[in-house]
């Protein structure tokens, strides 16, 4: 009887032991890293919440002025931009109502700000993925969407690494290390390519759909009679990489494009009606110099290994349109109009 | 001898586990958490802050009250010290530098371009836990396991001169984990006791729920006529008689044998002549009212 009472005892002494010795107090090494993951589960609900309140709100009021708490950079000049050519057309946009269809988070770790989170967020809609970025650049700022690429529901989305706290893994913009090139290479190497064609075989990349298709508006440019037509193209500092399962890099890459048109007195040059270029420059360019820039969003996928680097989304738009003037695209300078191009509309002469 | 040592390792282990349960348990009392304060603070800026590695602790249950007097508006919040580092980042504030239990901060002060910090702190999403008040604030949360700091800021233009502070820091549940620590100790104890003694903690009987403790021996003695008497076991020790093992079992199976089954009945048909016809069931049913049973053992019975 005392023998049994004894392995009783001992069985429930552990049992109990066990359960209440769960969660025990314990001490970090005092040389560990501080790191913070950028936003829990619950924070980007929240984000994303907030996100499409203030963009509804925007909407309904046909005024871009409350996007700048969600919104900044490229994606707020874009939607500026097609806010402002609303009001001009007085054509509503439309509300996001349904349901927020987020497929996929990943949220680095940073040992400072600025914090970035990337979000993959179906439009079953339009039938695309969107390949968001949001940032939050102090710890006393709001998160704000930085980038917006756009891909086919059916563009396979390349598995992100992950540390071994099971958050995303980011790369250097300058690191190239097991790569072709690093982002910054590729985003410099992509600018190169669009403005001179004959760069493709030294640049490194590879001739995707996004150059293509920004190859025949450009030629469709400067086929336009009498008219003298240039593009270029620069690309901007880039800060969001991610690394991917294959040892390659996601990066998001913003491109910045000058379309510049030189017309004789004889030639005018409009663009359709309801289009943002002609929302810009209502009428046309004729005996001057007009100059048309735009932001380019592109999600660059830049394989582990030698292979070349491709892009899987991109969104853009017009952002300014100026008459007359030479002066240099810069980035303060540009006061946004305009709407999300694709395609872009082709001018015509008379 | 291996078993022995090992006995006497868990019996060992035991009581120390025993002792460091009980000690626990006694310690931090039934709230689970010792209590220290309320200090005066010396800080003359509107933040006072932890730096960064002085919270070191994870899953332990913390407790912090300021107060400031003439009822001035106060916030305290513990969150991630990424964040906490960049919100005081250029800000005057005071920092703790070292803090060592049960209360020895060490204190230095940090000049900076801005007096306090940017935006309400109230505001903010991220704090772990937060409180804001007039003439005090406080927390109660557990430490997360990671690296955490905490912060105390004036609100509006005052500052936090005349601060007191009030610290409890245990384990959520730590009065009971004691006690559960200390019941594993026992646990280990008996267990360690089991294994010194050689003996298997479960044996055959035990798996089969016959415990050889409970079992009753009763010593018979059975005389020339035949009549049983029951002995004590120093009887039989005294007289040296021979013991035979009767298992109580095989008597049992004896009993339960099962019964013959009974012989079927016989018919027999007796002729004029006196002659015996052996008849079937199915033969004498045919014949049906027309034959007479009769029980040749009923019939004996009552000759």
């Amino acid at each position: 009887m005392t023998r049994r009472l004894a392995v009783v005892v001992s069985a429930a002494a552990l049992v109990v032991g066990l359960a209440s010795g769960c969660a025990v107090p314990n001490r970090r090494a005092a040389d560990g890293p501080i790191l913070k993951a950028a936003a829990t589960q619950a924070q980007v609900t929240d984000i994303y919440a907030n996100y499409r309140e203030v963009r509804n709100a925007a909407v309904e009021l046909l005024d871009p002025k409350p996007l700048s708490t969600v919104e900044t950079g490229a994606v707020l000049a874009v939607d500026t931009g097609a806010f402002a050519v609303s009001q001009k057309l007085r054509r509503a946009g439309q509300e996001d109502t349904g349901p927020i269809d987020v497929a996929r988070v990943e949220t680095p770790r940073f040992g400072k700000y600025p914090l970035w989170l990337f979000a993959v967020v179906r439009d079953s809609n339009r039938k695309v993925q969107q390949l968001q970025i949001f940032e939050r650049t102090s710890a006393v700022d709001p998160w704000l969407l930085v980038a917006t690429p756009e891909a086919l529901t059916s563009t396979k989305i390349p598995g992100i690494r992950h540390d071994g706290s099971g958050h995303a893994m980011t790369v250097k913009p300058t690191s190239g290390t097991g790569m072709a090139m690093s982002a910054q290479e590729a985003a410099d190497a992509y600018a190169r390519v669009l403005t001179d064609a004959s760069a493709l075989t030294d640049a490194g990349v590879a001739e995707d759909a996004f150059i293509r298709q920004m190859r025949e508006i450009a030629a469709s440019n400067a086929a336009l009679d009498g008219v003298t037509f240039a593009q270029t193209w620069a690309a901007e500092k880039v800060e969001h990489v991610l690394r991917t399962s294959d040892g390659g890099a996601l990066a998001f890459i913003t491109l910045l494009r000058k379309d510049e048109y030189v017309v004789p007195l004889d030639r005018k040059i409009t663009w359709p009606a309801g289009s943002p270029q002609q929302a810009l420059l209502e009428d046309g360019i004729q005996g001057t110099k007009g100059n048309l820039n735009y932001y380019h969003q592109i999600v660059v996928h830049i394989p582990g290994g030698t292979a070349k680097p491709r892009t899987i989304g991109q969104f853009g738009g017009v952002v300014q349109g100026e008459i007359g003037l030479d002066q240099a695209v810069d980035d303060d300078s540009l006061k946004p109009t305009p709407t999300p191009t694709r395609p872009t509309p082709t001018p015509t002469t008379k | 001898m291996l078993r022995t040592i090992a006995g006497w390792a868990l019996t060992v282990l035991g009581l120390l586990c025993a002792l460091l349960g009980l000690s626990m348990a006694v310690v931090l009392g039934p709230d689970g958490r010792r209590t220290t304060g309320p200090h005066t603070v010396d800080v003359d800026s509107s933040v006072l802050v932890t730096a960064p590695r002085v919270i070191t602790w994870g899953d332990v249950k913390v407790d912090v009250l300021v107060e400031v007097p003439a009822k001035k508006p106060v916030f305290i919040g513990l969150g991630n010290t990424v964040d906490v580092e960049n919100l005081v980042a250029n800000v005057q504030r005071t920092e703790v530098t070292k803090f060592e239990t049960p209360w020895k901060p060490t204190l230095k002060a940090h000049d900076g371009e801005q007096p306090t910090v940017r935006g309400a702190p109230t505001a903010l999403d991220w704090w772990i836990a937060d409180s804001a008040g007039l003439g005090g604030a406080s927390i109660s949360t557990t430490l997360p396991d990671e690296p955490t700091s905490i912060a105390v800021v004036a609100i509006g233009a005052s500052s936090l001169s005349g601060l007191k502070v009030t610290l409890a820091y245990g384990i959520a549940g730590g009065f009971f984990k004691g006690l559960g620590l200390a019941f594993v100790g026992a646990g280990l104890f008996l267990g360690g006791r089991i294994l010194r003694r050689g003996e298997s903690p479960l044996e055959e009987g035990d798996l089969r729920g016959n415990d050889e403790d409970d079992e009753e021996v009763v010593y018979v003695y059975v005389d020339d006529d035949g009549v049983e008497h029951v002995l004590t076991e120093d009887e039989i020790d005294d007289a040296q008689f021979e013991v035979i093992v009767e298992d109580e079992d095989e008597d049992e199976d004896e009993d339960e044998d099962e019964p013959e089954p009974e012989p079927e009945p016989r018919y027999v048909w007796i002729d004029d002549d006196g002659v015996e016809h052996e008849m079937t069931q199915a033969e004498l049913d045919e014949l049906g009212d027309d034959v007479e049973i009769v029980d040749d053992e009923q019939e004996g019975d009552r000759s």
